[in-house]
């Protein structure tokens, strides 16, 4: 077998990790198949493609504890005095989970080391919107199957032209079932050369297009005539989104720990113009807390991120008028 | 009218959803009482510790966090450092039957022996009561009682959620930290924080 010939699978199992990536955002996209045209060759060709697509699978990725774990970039080289994407492509077995930045009540969020050469830099990571992890007594918030972290890699203007350079990057992270955890380390690089021309359409990698679909299903900023309020009433945080029309789905992602009881039903009440959602604080919240800061998800590709002011005690019990709720009314109840 | 059917409706409410709110443990609040059976055979019961300090800890022999605390001893030095100043050490296995951190009163036995272990008891909670009593989330989740039978302190062993064992020496070990205070007479500064850790592994679907 000739080298090119030995590309194609390859590019195949590129594209099926790609696809499941995709898949699991939602999107279509075309594939290049595995697609002989005669008997014995065909038996024999889709025999040793599968072999390779097997093989270069676990090439492409580091193993991780059940899954793999693979440093990409969005194009083949770096750009002085320009911004990169770079991403981990996680692919994790079935009933397995990672989990998000708040990782709820339990387990841990991937963390990051990054060897990098002068005049390089990393910024922050980007989280895509994760999935409520529910057991019997706990929600944990993450990702399960396939997913993209994108982190975006800025080159200084003054760096020089050189040949390819090694970027670095040490991962722990908590792989997690609903039996158990299993934490793991995985050390990934990737070779890039720095140019000096922009990158054109052909110098994006294969890659390309699981970055463009991961930026867009992105959490977005909450658009400006949205209005937000969240009032603290007892055991229980309201918040109210004035939307210009009525919202029947809402889940909210609490950015920070111990704000909210992450096991405790969201309970929504949709409202003419948007809807007035009811999150039980946590147990653990023992002061007040200056706002409320997370993801909002109204529907499978529509999530923003909210930063809200708490309103002030007085403003709070005149807004949550007449839709007095069991907890409120209950603790009222048992003061008296 | 209105107002007595009002009336009715918030009694109905108090009834159903008064019962969990009352034996949830909270901190400042009474910790709530419990029998449990250790793995010595032994029966104890909290209330008989009143004058005591007491620490519970969750355990689950299989979960990292846990692992991370025992292979590095931290969690043996702490059993030991506080039990030899009268502090009462119940370590407590809520995993059910079949999943990961269940242990048979002989295995734990063993298991303790292995470890060095040194808690004044571990009690076996396969039914999860204690857990549950407690809304016990994580393994290694502690809380802490005074003599007085308040809880003072609930949440995490300390400020680093990893199971790195490098990171058990740089660590603020809360448990020490509420005891230190509280023993000196002043407040505990930090009296709740996330119990990072695995979920508790209970029976499923209680109800």
């Amino acid at each position: 077998m000739t080298l090119r010939s030995r590309r194609k699978p390859m590019a195949g199992a590129r594209h099926q990790i790609r696809k499941n990536l995709l898949d699991s955002l939602g999107i279509e996209t075309k594939m290049r198949r595995c697609n002989p045209s005669s008997g014995f060759y065909r038996a024999l060709t889709c025999g040793a493609t599968l072999l390779l697509c097997a093989a270069s699978a676990q090439a492409e990725g580091i193993p991780i504890p059940h899954g793999t774990l693979e440093l990409i970039a969005r194009n083949q080289w770096i750009v002085a005095g320009h911004t990169l994407d770079l991403g981990l492509r996680f692919q994790l077995e079935k009933g397995w989970h990672i989990y998000w930045v708040n990782p709820g009540d339990s387990g841990e969020p991937p963390r990051v080391e990054w060897q990098l050469p002068t005049g390089l830099t990393i910024g922050a990571m980007e989280w895509p919107t994760p999935r409520r992890l529910e057991t019997s007594s706990i929600v944990d918030y993450g990702y399960e199957d396939a997913v993209l972290l994108i982190v975006p890699l800025h080159a200084a203007a003054s760096l020089a032209v050189q040949p390819p350079v090694q970027l670095g990057a040490e991962v722990r992270l908590l792989v997690c079932s609903h039996e158990m955890c299993i934490p793991g380390k995985a050390e990934l690089s990737l070779t890039l050369p720095i140019k000096s021309q922009p990158p054109a359409p052909d110098a994006q990698t294969l890659d390309a297009d699981l970055f463009t679909a991961t930026r867009k299903s992105l959490p977005r900023p909450a658009p400006g005539n949205w209005k937000f309020s969240v009032a603290d009433a007892n055991d229980s945080f309201v918040l109210t989104a004035n939307l210009g029309h009525q919202i029947t789905q809402a889940i909210f992602f609490p950015l920070a720990e111990s704000q909210i009881e992450n096991a405790a039903p969201q309970k929504l009440l949709p409202v003419a113009a948007g809807f007035r959602l009811t999150l039980r604080k946590s147990d653990r919240l023992l002061k007040p807390i200056a706002r409320l800061k997370g993801v909002l998800v109204l529907s499978a590709d529509r999530s923003y991120l909210i930063d809200v002011p708490l309103s002030k005690p007085g403003a709070a019990r005149s807004s949550s008028g007449i839709g007095i709720h069991p907890v409120q009314s209950l603790k009222e109840g048992r003061q008296i | 009218m209105k107002r007595s059917t009002l009336y009715l409706m918030l009694v109905a409410l108090v009834l159903c959803a008064a019962p969990p709110l009352i034996s949830a443990a909270k901190v400042g609040a009474a910790a709530p009482d419990f029998r449990g059976t250790a793995s010595n055979g032994k029966t104890f019961r909290l209330s008989d510790y009143r004058g005591k300090y007491v620490v519970l800890e969750w355990h689950n022999n299989g979960c990292p966090f846990v692992r991370k605390q025992y292979n590095s001893g931290n969690m043996q030095r702490l059993q030991k450092q506080w039990t030899s100043q009268g502090v009462v050490w119940f370590t407590i296995l809520s995993s059910a039957p079949g999943k990961q951190g269940y242990a048979t009163a002989s295995e734990e036995n063993d298991y303790m022996a292995k470890m060095q272990a040194v808690p004044t008891a571990a009690l076996l909670d396969p039914t999860g009561e204690i857990g549950h009593l407690y809304d016990a989330k994580t393994s290694p989740q502690m809380v802490v009682i005074n003599p007085q039978g308040v809880v003072i302190y609930d949440g995490a062993i300390d400020d680093k959620p990893t199971t790195d064992l490098n990171d058990v020496p740089g660590a603020t070990n809360y448990v020490s930290l509420a005891l230190q205070q509280a023993m000196a007479g002043k407040q505990v500064e930090t009296s709740a924080t996330r119990p990072y850790g695995c979920s508790v592994k209970y029976a499923d679907a209680k109800h």
